[in-house]
């Protein structure tokens, strides 16, 4: 398991990707299927290479060979070895290989998948899908080498150590299903590509990658939930979001892949729609390659941007690359991609599908002129302006608005068009219902769009009861079940229709979580042992502060009391401030830390931050928030998880 | 010792690799499979409308369609399996 073994891999896997390309070319011109099966095998090489190397690089990293400069760079021996393993993904040579590694494991699995099935878009997959690789692989072999010897002439006894930040088990899970959703969207797009060329663009493409979508998208949004989880429980500024750059690098491909897993029923169903559908995975792809930029290359300064390297133009040529052959070739297949079959009314649900799809679009859009006109700025006049969360709120609260507006409205529109009888019907009881809760919230004294986002949740709540409601029924009229039978017979039976709905269901905790955000509180202040404040109906006392050395820092704990104002006990906290790599005689190599405490219900979390101490003094300065209903974000969260995994379950003749 | 573990190590990991890849260029000419391609794809295709006409009925049990439209859909996704089957038939 020597590191060369390593470097040896990756350029094996480079030289592999540039056959897989040349062979499947040359069987695309004579058909000769020993060619296909050759192809096919070279990319297996590919990704068995590739496999390879990651291991060799997760085992130097483990075993602190600090010989290699990534491994000096990223781990210490006081590193855990649960960080050292996420170190893997921690920099950005190994990061890099590590998207190479996903995207391996995804061809993979896409060519053992298919290989009894003879799928005619297959070649063009596979030829994707390496160029795709292959440029993976420059980076790795020629660029940012994660196999490079350390420069130091002496022997290196110990490494830098991670980051702090990302000493933290939601760190170490946060990357891998982020990149698993970006790196998913590279299967569904060698697909449009390959069908584009195979003039092959009716629906059964579109059959073949709508789980992919799926589940690229399923990881997309785990991954920035978990993001969100990350930066409130570990980056002590007590929110979840924060339109950071690298954020919204994740939060557009995710914007577009929403509206693609959309629109793509749209084509299965009713063959509408192949340009649009083309326009976003293509869209979405290449998003996916620009969030990886965004990150890696430091063009953007962000909390999550952990490198600062030289990338830039390379991954900006592939963008462009992937741009100008992508829709290159859309304009060629115009007459392919031209349906036949166009929308017939404007109260239809593939109207309702593309208004949706529209508004999704043009939230991307807004989120990427706020998170690139920074660097617009500076190459047009010199200075950089950065726009801050309050534009990225303005814009996108209103729009916001109208998509969760939109989730109800859609299922209760029929396809093709929906009569005046069923309007009135379908949307009835949850009209009513919404305007109950908006009345009800003035009442208590609220106003704006909070009154709009609650009473909006209740509108698609109700129409998701009024559709497993309406399904149970006719279930029940038909079969004569009892309703639980029911219930399970119409999911099992239409699990991407009803896993939808629950998606839908998870969207509006989601969206009830984020309007709690308008109620927060918070308070900053120092505290004696003995002393005591008081913040948003909660009374803080510090009972203690103790001091204690662990393996990679050293911290000093607060044990606050916390009590309501009746005077009964709520819970106690302990935020603690850490120092890392304390022992290092450098004192600016040492990092201070807040390792964070929260108590949680579902009604608010009181979040308490140890921002600082006076240990010759024993003062503690603590910062309280008070933040109402941020665990409907996670618990919708859950609700999105479990509604995607419904729709995905295969069926009994998939 | 070493250097059997070295060969080892490159024989399984380099050599193997490199032999299963090129393995299939050894093999005698094979039929392209066209024919096979075509019943895939329609048979992919019948199934697509099979769950279409499932999920229209489920449509209208549920009344979220009208008796004209519904009739409409289901007899043209009728006509299209019916073509295909009869596309199959004739492979």
């Amino acid at each position: 398991m020597t590191p060369i073994a390593g470097s040896v891999a990756l350029n094996l896997a480079f030289g592999f990707s540039i056959l897989t390309v040349l062979t499947l070319f040359l069987y695309n011109k004579n058909g000769d299927e020993r060619l296909f099966l050759t192809g096919q095998r070279l990319a297996l090489g590919i990704s068995f290479f590739v496999f390879l190397a990651t291991f060799i690089l997760a085992y130097q990293l483990v075993q602190s060979n600090f010989d290699i400069d990534y491994v000096a760079r990223y781990t210490s021996l006081e590193t855990p070895v649960v960080y050292k393993i996420s170190a893997l993904w921690a920099g950005q040579s190994g990061s890099l290989l590590f998207w190479l590694f996903i995207l391996s494991i995804y061809t993979t699995i896409v060519i053992l998948q298919n290989q009894q099935k003879h799928n005619s878009l297959m070649p063009w997959v596979i030829i994707t899908l390496a160029i795709v690789q292959m440029f993976f692989l420059v980076l790795t072999n020629y660029v940012t080498n994660p196999f490079k010897p350390t420069d130091a002439d002496f022997i290196v006894s110990n490494g830098n150590g991670l980051n702090p930040l990302l000493q933290n088990v939601t760190m170490a899970i946060h990357p891998p299903t982020l990149y698993l959703g970006y790196v998913g969207f590279s299967v569904p797009f060698g697909f449009a590509i390959s069908a584009m060329i195979n003039r092959d663009t009716s629906p059964l493409w579109i059959q073949s990658i709508r789980r992919w979508s799926l589940v690229a998208w399923l990881f997309l949004s785990i991954g920035i939930i978990l993001g969100g989880w990350w930066a409130y429980r570990e980056l002590g500024w007590g929110g979840y979001w924060a339109w950071d750059p690298v954020e919204n690098a994740s939060f557009m491909p995710w914007l577009t892949a929403t509206a693609f897993v959309h629109s793509i029923i749209i084509q299965e169903k009713k063959d509408m729609l192949r340009v649009w559908n083309m326009v976003l995975i293509i869209i979405t792809f290449t998003l996916c390659i620009f969030g990886t930029f965004l990150t890696r290359s430091g063009v953007m300064s962000s909390v999550h941007s952990f490198t600062g390297s030289s990338l830039g133009p390379i991954f900006l040529t592939f963008v462009f690359s992937i741009m100008i052959v992508s829709f290159g070739m859309m304009y060629f297949r115009r007459n392919d991609l031209r349906s036949t079959k166009k929308m017939e009314s404007f109260t239809s649900r593939e109207s309702g599908f593309l208004f949706n799809n529209m508004i999704f679009v043009v939230m991307c859009f807004a989120v990427f002129w706020g998170t690139l006109f920074p660097v617009f700025s500076e190459a047009i006049r010199g200075t950089k302006i950065t726009v801050g969360p309050p534009f990225f709120n303005q814009i996108n609260i209103p729009i916001g608005l109208i998509l969760l507006a939109l989730t109800g409205i859609g299922p209760l529109l029929a396809w093709r068009k929906t009569g005046k009888k069923i309007l009135i019907r379908n949307f009835t009881f949850p009209i009513i219902t919404g305007l109950i809760v908006a009345i009800l919230l003035l009442i208590i004294g609220l106003r704006g769009a909070v009154v709009i986002s609650f009473s909006l949740g209740a509108f698609v709540t109700a129409t998701i009861t009024t559709e497993f409601t309406r399904g149970i029924q006719a279930r029940r009229k038909k079969f004569n079940e009892s309703i639980i039978t029911a219930l399970i017979k119409i999911v099992s039976k239409n699990r991407s229709r009803y896993g939808g709905y629950v998606v839908h269901l998870g969207i509006v905790f989601m969206f009830v979580g984020f309007t709690g955000h308008a109620f927060d509180q918070e308070k900053e202040f120092s505290l004696k042992v003995g002393e005591s404040n008081h913040v948003a109906g909660y009374n803080f006392k510090l009972i203690q502060m103790s001091e204690t050395e662990r393996p990679n820092h050293y911290a000093w704990i607060s044990d606050l009391r916390v009590t309501n104002d009746e005077g009964k006990f709520v819970t106690n906290l302990h935020p603690e401030k850490r120092i890392y790599f304390h022992r290092n005689p450098d004192p600016n190599r040492r990092q201070p830390h807040s390792e964070l405490d929260i108590y949680t219900t579902m009604n608010r979390d009181i979040y308490s931050i140890f921002s600082g101490v006076d240990s010759e003094n024993s003062v503690a300065f603590i910062k309280i928030m008070v933040n109402p209903l941020v665990q409907w974000v996670w618990l919708g969260g859950y609700i999105l998880v479990f509604g995607t995994i419904v729709a995905l379950w295969p069926r009994k003749d998939q | 010792m070493d250097i059997i573990k070295e060969y080892g190590f490159i024989i399984i990991f380099f050599i193997m690799p490199v032999i299963f890849v090129i393995q299939p260029l050894f093999l005698p000419m094979i039929e392209e499979k066209k024919n096979q391609l075509s019943v895939d794809g329609l048979k992919r295709k019948k199934l697509l409308i099979y769950r279409q006409i499932k999920e229209l009925e489920m449509d209208h049990d549920i009344g979220n369609i009208n008796e004209s439209d519904y009739k409409l859909s289901r007899e043209a996704l009728k006509q299209d399996v019916s073509e295909i089957i009869t596309k199959l038939n004739s492979l």
